[in-house]
């Protein structure tokens, strides 16, 4: 199937200078690398979920393929065509085509506007996209399964769950392409996020929309992802689909992190990996493998390079020298 | 059976608010013996929050206890002053948030902060400087002299909500209130911590009231669940017999919705149908009626008590 979105090696940098940031680097360093070269691809109807901790470059990912930020190399190809940087950096997408959600739901909504206006601003501001941007509003309403009454509400007035209805509301009002949703059930109640992504697949399935799906709940990944990543300090240690990684995590990072899943089966916790110590920050990002000050699986030659892709392209791919069995 | 540390019976709470009144508490009974985990369950708006600012007498200024009382070791906390609270909870009660940054200080290093908590206790600086050590080791904080000299954002969220461990447990408290101390960080770090906390809980020998809305996580750590609706306490018991067996028709929908607990890879998820009711105008039956699918005639005209001992549900149908 043709990919609507195929990144290469792509990098975001942040420069450090001045400020609490530079204050933390100790004046060293004159930039963080947040994002330093993640590859992928999504075609229509599929969901790429990635997958990482607080801090590992996920939501900056996202704003870099949406333009918010400026990239610092990669390749980016959006339809079949390449995506040209300014001359500042920013990626200049076609903005109808990649939509995102943002990680915070109600924060990312003007507070003195009312839903319905909230709905109806992108017709206003693209008119090609609707003759009347009211009616397309009360439409977008409808598709995310809120009644009429939500129309009059402030965002405040909205629950957390109804918050992200709107949110995916305002990002479906362009007909995108692909959809960036970022921790779109982080904070929900697991039958709030149920519904939430329910309605994402179906929304997927009458659009064929492709979808990342930034997240850190491992739960949600195995029912709504066709395709996953696992990022660790900006890097995507290990990829492929879902159901190969957790049967058989390869890289002992993704081992852990599946082993930690508290769940309320006390069977679960039997097998559970060890991590040691905590997450590197960026400013000091470790030599080598950046996982080795955690992993117990660390040799020698960790700390000296990071480790060659080693897998199966497009089935299970994972950078480490001493994968788990 | 020990002295219980906490004893909430009967307590309801209400907001005043531009609909109306607000029922956000109703005829909750809550009971914590010495040296138990309690977990608190329940989704956004079913009154974790407004139940702690009860205990800790930080309500809101529109809220108002209709009525109930809060037992702390057998002393009412609805009754005390201002001033008695502030001993207290800086002493006997601690209390652990989403958020570390809400306990820690941003200007002063965390030796500083860990020594001025010690205000109350006898003995040298050098030995209150050792006491720090001793307890920022025992919550696994590496290096933890070097981290004395540190500030809060040198460290990252798993560090901050050690250290804020670290310093609820300086006081040896006797009753330890957690809320969602976990929700913000990455699995393994959360397993971690929760591990610690287990592990400090008893050694400390305090209780620990936690709230969490991760069912996994509470299974993990509590020896006793209560599981909240609405305002309502629908179910209690021991954890095992709770999420093993759980009798009230919510408790058994949560449990089902957990993406965790199932296996099958459908992209369809299963979801509690039905909206949380509206607190200003509570059903007339059980709270939970409107969305449950066993419901029967009386349910809806009569409210279900949570009465008894060990695990029960208040539900007419799942009584066995
Ligand atoms: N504008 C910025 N300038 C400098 N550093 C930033 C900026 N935005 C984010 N960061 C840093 O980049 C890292 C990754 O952040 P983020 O992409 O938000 O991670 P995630 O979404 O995975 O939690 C964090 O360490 C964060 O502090
Ligand atoms: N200050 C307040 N004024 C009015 N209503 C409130 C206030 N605080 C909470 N509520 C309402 O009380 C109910 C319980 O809220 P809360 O205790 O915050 O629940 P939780 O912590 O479980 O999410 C909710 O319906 C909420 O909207
Ligand atoms: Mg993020
Ligand atoms: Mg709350």
């Amino acid at each position: 199937m043709k990919e609507v979105l195929a990144v290469r090696d792509m990098q975001v940098r942040y420069p450090t200078s001045g400020g609490l940031a530079a204050l933390m680097a100790g004046k060293r360093a004159t930039s963080i690398d947040v994002v330093c070269g993640v590859s992928f691809a999504v075609a229509p109807g599929d969901t790429l979920a990635i997958v990482g901790e607080s801090g590992s470059g996920k939501t900056t990912l996202a704003m870099g393929l949406s333009g918010l930020v400026p990239v610092s190399g990669g390749d980016v190809v959006l339809d079949g065509n390449a995506v040209a940087m300014n001359s500042k950096g920013f990626l200049q997408p076609d903005r109808r085509r990649i939509s995102v959600m943002l990680q915070d739901p109600v924060g990312s909504l003007s507070p003195r506007m009312t839903v319905q206006r909230l709905l109806a601003e992108p017709f206003r501001i693209d008119p090609e996209l609707a003759d009347d941007p009211d009616a397309a509003a009360l439409r977008l309403l409808d598709r995310v399964g809120l009644s009429r009454e939500f129309a009059g509400r402030y965002p405040h007035q909205l629950s957390g769950g109804q918050a992200r209805r709107v949110g995916l509301a305002r990002a479906l009002a362009q007909k995108p392409g692909l959809l960036i949703a970022d921790e779109p059930t982080a904070g929900l109640d697991v039958s709030i996020q149920g519904e939430m992504l329910n309605l994402l697949a179906e929304v997927q399935r009458d659009m064929g929309l492709g979808i990342i799906m930034i997240t850190h709940n491992l739960n949600i990944v195995r029912h709504a992802a066709t395709d996953m990543a696992i990022m660790y300090l900006g890097r995507f240690i290990e990829q492929g689909l879902p159901q190969r990684i957790f049967e058989r995590p390869r890289h002992p990072y993704t081992a852990a992190l599946l082993a930690a899943n508290p769940s309320v089966n006390p069977a679960t916790a039997i097998d559970r990996i060890q991590l040691l110590g905590e997450v590197p920050s960026l400013f000091e990002r470790p030599r080598g493998c950046e996982f080795h000050t955690r992993c117990p699986r660390a040799q020698d030659v960790c700390l000296e390079r990071f480790p060659q892709r080693q897998g199966v392209a497009n089935t299970q791919v994972w950078n480490c020298v001493n994968p788990v069995d | 059976m020990s002295a219980p540390v906490l004893n909430i019976s009967n307590l309801s709470v209400n907001y005043s608010t531009d609909r109306g009144t607000l029922h956000a508490l109703r005829d909750v009974d809550l009971h914590i013996q010495a040296g138990r985990i309690v977990g608190i369950v329940g989704e956004s708006g079913c009154g974790k929050s407004t139940l702690i600012s009860t205990i800790i007498r930080l309500l809101s200024a529109n809220a108002c206890v209709e009525e109930g009382e809060v037992l702390f070791q057998g002393e009412d906390l609805l009754a005390l002053d201002a001033k008695a609270m502030r001993k207290l909870r800086g002493n006997e009660l601690a209390m652990v948030f989403q958020d570390p940054m809400t306990s820690l200080n941003p200007v002063l290093s965390i030796g500083r902060q860990m020594l001025d908590i010690q205000y109350r206790d006898d003995g040298s600086k050098a030995e209150k400087k050792s006491r720090s050590l001793h307890m920022l080791e025992r919550v696994g904080i590496p290096d933890a002299a070097t981290q004395l000299d540190r500030y809060p954002h040198h460290l990252s969220g798993g560090m901050r909500q050690r250290v804020a461990i670290a310093m609820a447990l300086m006081t040896e408290p006797s009753l330890l209130i957690a809320d969602e101390p976990t929700t913000a960080l990455d699995a393994t770090l959360e397993i971690q911590i929760i591990q610690r906390l287990r592990q400090l809980q008893r050694d400390v020998g305090c209780a620990v009231l936690f709230i969490s809305h991760h069912l996994g996580v509470i299974s993990e750590l509590c020896d006793e669940v209560v599981v909240m609706y609405a305002g309502e306490v629908v179910e209690s018991g021991g954890t095992r017999q709770v999420f093993d067996a759980p009798k009230h028709p919510y408790t058994r929908g949560l449990l089902e919705c957990d993406p965790a607990s199932i296996q099958a890879s459908d992209n369809i998820l299963p979801v509690i149908p039905g909206q949380l009711p509206d607190l200003t105008d509570p059903p007339p039956g059980c709270i939970f009626q409107p969305r449950c699918d066993r419901s029967v005639a009386q349910c809806s005209s009569q409210r279900p008590r949570l009465d008894g001992q060990g695990h029960r549900a208040a539900c007419f149908v799942a009584t066995s």
